[in-house]
């Protein structure tokens, strides 16, 4: 089954989902979509689905005010039969030493300079605001009000179906096997399910940027990581915000539906795409969640799973064209916190592509920087 | 494949049972578990200790049927309703099966219903001798039916209905199947964790969705306290019905820890647990 396409777009997570669509919004046409399973089987449909805008630069800032304030009337925007299930419980970040607490001074100043209503809060107010908290832990926090979460199916499958809506092809459980390259110029994709005509392919493919990247000759530094993640039973809700914990490594949420979703990160992961279960997270993360929220220890974990952390250099996403093959682009790279950035990502890369300037200056992103040493140093990352 | 249908095939089952002449002697306990899982209340079950004590906890258990007489105890402390109780001596031309029935109404001793097959597949009529549901039944009722005796490995069932009247569902299915109403679809749940009813499900498939992950991830089916131990069958079979795809060629959901649910605190060492 061959085909022809203006754009091809590798890759069904947030990423691909939301450029399809604000690409066909603008008015482009034959643009598909390909996805190697299910849309958001990658590391979207396996994330914490946390975005908050409490960054240290001002360019992290302002890319997820920008995208938060999209997910507030997403389901709006997209026509969304069902619900993203946004809710803006706020994130609620301890500091548990005295340099981790100077910086969230810091960038709780520049949060407000940019219109982030974040505050610093004393170990009591966080107790206000999570009663069950052990401020032990705590010498202080920050808080914002309007960061929160999402499920990250429905994001999704919400911006997928308004990209179709607007004609765009979305093709599942298809691989994309090999890229044309001819005279340094994109020709075609294959999958295994045929050829695809085209001259320009995004590639939005999370863990396996890589190796699409390879597809093409280029090595981008990028490398993927497993990080782990398991869910409770439901119960009623009793927590409001996001809890996040940088020394104590401890995200953790309550979902709408009532469950709590936790995870943390583990400096010892081997760099390769394995995404299988272990035992040790398991325990290590009920220790870190009986430490600092006792009152959860008696609720029961139903199911663990894990995604694959796309890390770049500096932690920071690549957004931009791929130097030495004309009609290629890469967004990837998010080192844990794409799915937050999905509509901004959605935006700014559909203008690139369509050569329009771009909402937010994301220039300092390209992947050029690696080579020039230009790198983008956040402090406030998982 | 018994992993997408949840149906166990006859080779498979032929393996766990007792030879020609020990089933001519009379009663035997078919257990037909053939899932690695931490499980093992059988083995306890037993007065006689014809179930042996696994090496570990996950083996599958077998029955020794010099020892096993056919009492029955075990039928309803199974909590994977794998185990049944077949008589082939019953009578001249009948058998007799005796499995565990959970729900309602129960049929009353002298009831005439429709033997079913592993499947659900109505395949005889069958005649209802006892119905025991007793404090010891821990809410497992064991149900014994009179059936052919030829199909003594194949009736592992029953229904009130073979569908073979007019049947007011919309499906495309041409074999005699359970009768199913359409205005009770609204109520038939799929997945009892999440409340999720075949009607929703039906949705999603109208909608495209038409894996089992793709259904997962839009209704949360499968995603409950049982982790889909409940609905993951029920769902590929309505799937393969639907797309027409033969169901061992579906794409299943992860398998992943824990295996049942348990408490966080019990991950935790003594000291950490005061
Ligand atoms: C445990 C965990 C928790 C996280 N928590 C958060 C959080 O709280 N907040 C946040 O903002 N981010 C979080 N992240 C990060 C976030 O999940 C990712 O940055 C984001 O989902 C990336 O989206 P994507 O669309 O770029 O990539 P993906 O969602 O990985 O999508 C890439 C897709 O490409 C497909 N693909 C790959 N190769 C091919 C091929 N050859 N052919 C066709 N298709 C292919 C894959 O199947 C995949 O579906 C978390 C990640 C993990 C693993
Ligand atoms: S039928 Fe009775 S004897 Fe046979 S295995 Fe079961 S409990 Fe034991
Ligand atoms: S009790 Fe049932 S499910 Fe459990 S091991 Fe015994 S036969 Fe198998």
């Amino acid at each position: 089954m061959n085909k022809t396409s203006s754009i091809v777009i590798i890759g069904g997570g947030i990423s691909g989902a939301a450029v399809a669509y604000e690409l066909a919004k603008r008015g482009q046409k034959d643009i598909i979509l390909i996805e190697r399973e299910y849309l958001s089987g990658g590391a979207t449909g396996r994330c914490g689905a946390g975005v908050r805008m409490q960054w240290g630069t001002k360019m992290n800032c302002l890319l997820a005010k920008y995208a938060i304030e999209k997910f507030e009337t997403l389901n709006e925007e997209l026509d969304y039969e069902y619900d993203v299930e946004f809710k803006q419980g706020g994130y609620l970040m301890c500091a548990s030493t005295q340099k981790e607490y100077d910086q969230f001074v810091k960038n709780v100043a520049l949060q407000n300079s940019l219109g982030i209503n974040s505050r610093i809060i004393t170990p009591a107010e966080a107790k206000e605001i999570v009663p069950y908290i052990n401020t032990d832990y705590m010498i202080g926090g920050t808080f914002h009000q309007k960061d929160g979460h999402l499920n990250p199916f429905h994001t999704t499958l919400a911006y997928a179906r308004a990209a179709e809506r607007l004609g765009v092809e979305i093709m599942k459980y298809t691989a994309v096997t090999g890229i044309d390259v001819q005279n340094g110029k994109i020709k075609g994709v294959m999958t295994d399910k045929g050829y695809i005509a085209t001259e320009t392919v995004l590639n939005a493919a999370g863990g396996y940027s890589q190796q699409i990247a390879e597809m093409v000759g280029v090595t981008l530094p990028l490398y993927s990581q497993r990080h782990q993640i398991m869910v409770t039973e439901p119960v009623i809700p009793i927590q409001g915000p996001m809890f996040m914990g940088f020394v104590h490594n401890i995200y953790i949420q309550q979902t709408p539906h009532g469950s709590f979703i936790m995870g943390r990160g583990d400096a010892y992961e081997p760099k390769d795409l394995r995404v299988t279960s272990g035992w040790q997270f398991m325990e290590d993360m009920a220790r870190n969640c009986a430490k600092l929220l006792p009152a959860l220890r008696d609720l029961n974990i139903v199911r663990q799973w894990a995604g694959l952390y796309n890390m770049s250099p500096d932690k920071q996403p690549i957004y931009g064209v791929v130097e030495g093959v004309e009609g290629m682009y890469v967004a990837a790279g998010y080192s844990g916190h794409g799915f937050m950035f999905g509509p901004v990502t959605g935006v700014v890369m559909a203008e690139m592509m369509l050569g329009l300037p771009t909402t937010v200056d994301v220039s300092a992103l390209g992947p050029d920087r690696f080579a020039s040493g230009k790198l983008f140093v956040e402090p406030s990352v998982v | 494949m018994l992993k997408n249908s949840g149906v166990a095939e006859r080779d498979l089952v032929e393996k766990v049972y007792p030879s020609e002449e020990r089933r001519k002697k009379g009663a035997f306990a078919a257990i037909e578990c053939f899932q690695r899982i931490p499980c093992d209340p059988c083995v306890a079950s037993c007065k006689r200790g014809a179930i042996s004590p696994p090496a570990d906890i996950n083996d599958i258990p077998t029955a020794d049927f010099d020892k096993c007489n056919g009492c029955g105890l075990c039928i309803s402390v199974c909590p994977g309703l794998a185990i049944f109780v077949i008589d082939e001596n019953y009578s001249v031309d009948e058998a007799l099966i005796k499995l565990p029935y959970e729900f309602l109404p129960l049929p009353i001793v002298g009831d005439i219903v429709f033997g079913t097959d592993r499947g659900g597949s109505p395949v005889c009529k069958a005649k209802v001798v006892q119905v025991v549901n007793t404090k010891s039944s821990n809410r497992t009722p064991v149900v014994s039916l009179a059936v052919p005796k030829e199909l003594s490995m194949d009736v592992r069932g029953f229904c009130f209905d073979d569908g073979k009247e007019k049947c007011e569902c919309d499906c495309a299915n041409t074999q005699p199947h359970l009768h199913t109403p359409h205005s009770t679809l609204h109520t038939q749940y799929i997945c009892r964790c999440e409340g999720i009813t075949l009607d929703k499900i039906r949705e999603y498939v109208a909608h495209g969705y038409t894996t089992l992950n793709e259904i997962k991830i839009i209704s949360r089916a499968g995603m409950g306290a049982c982790q889909g131990r409940t609905c993951r069958q029920l769902i590929l079979n309505e799937l393969a019905k639907t797309t027409g795809q033969p169901i061992d060629k579906m794409p299943v959901s992860t398998f992943r820890p824990p295996v049942q649910p348990i408490k966080m605190g019990l991950l935790l060492s003594e000291e950490e647990q005061k």
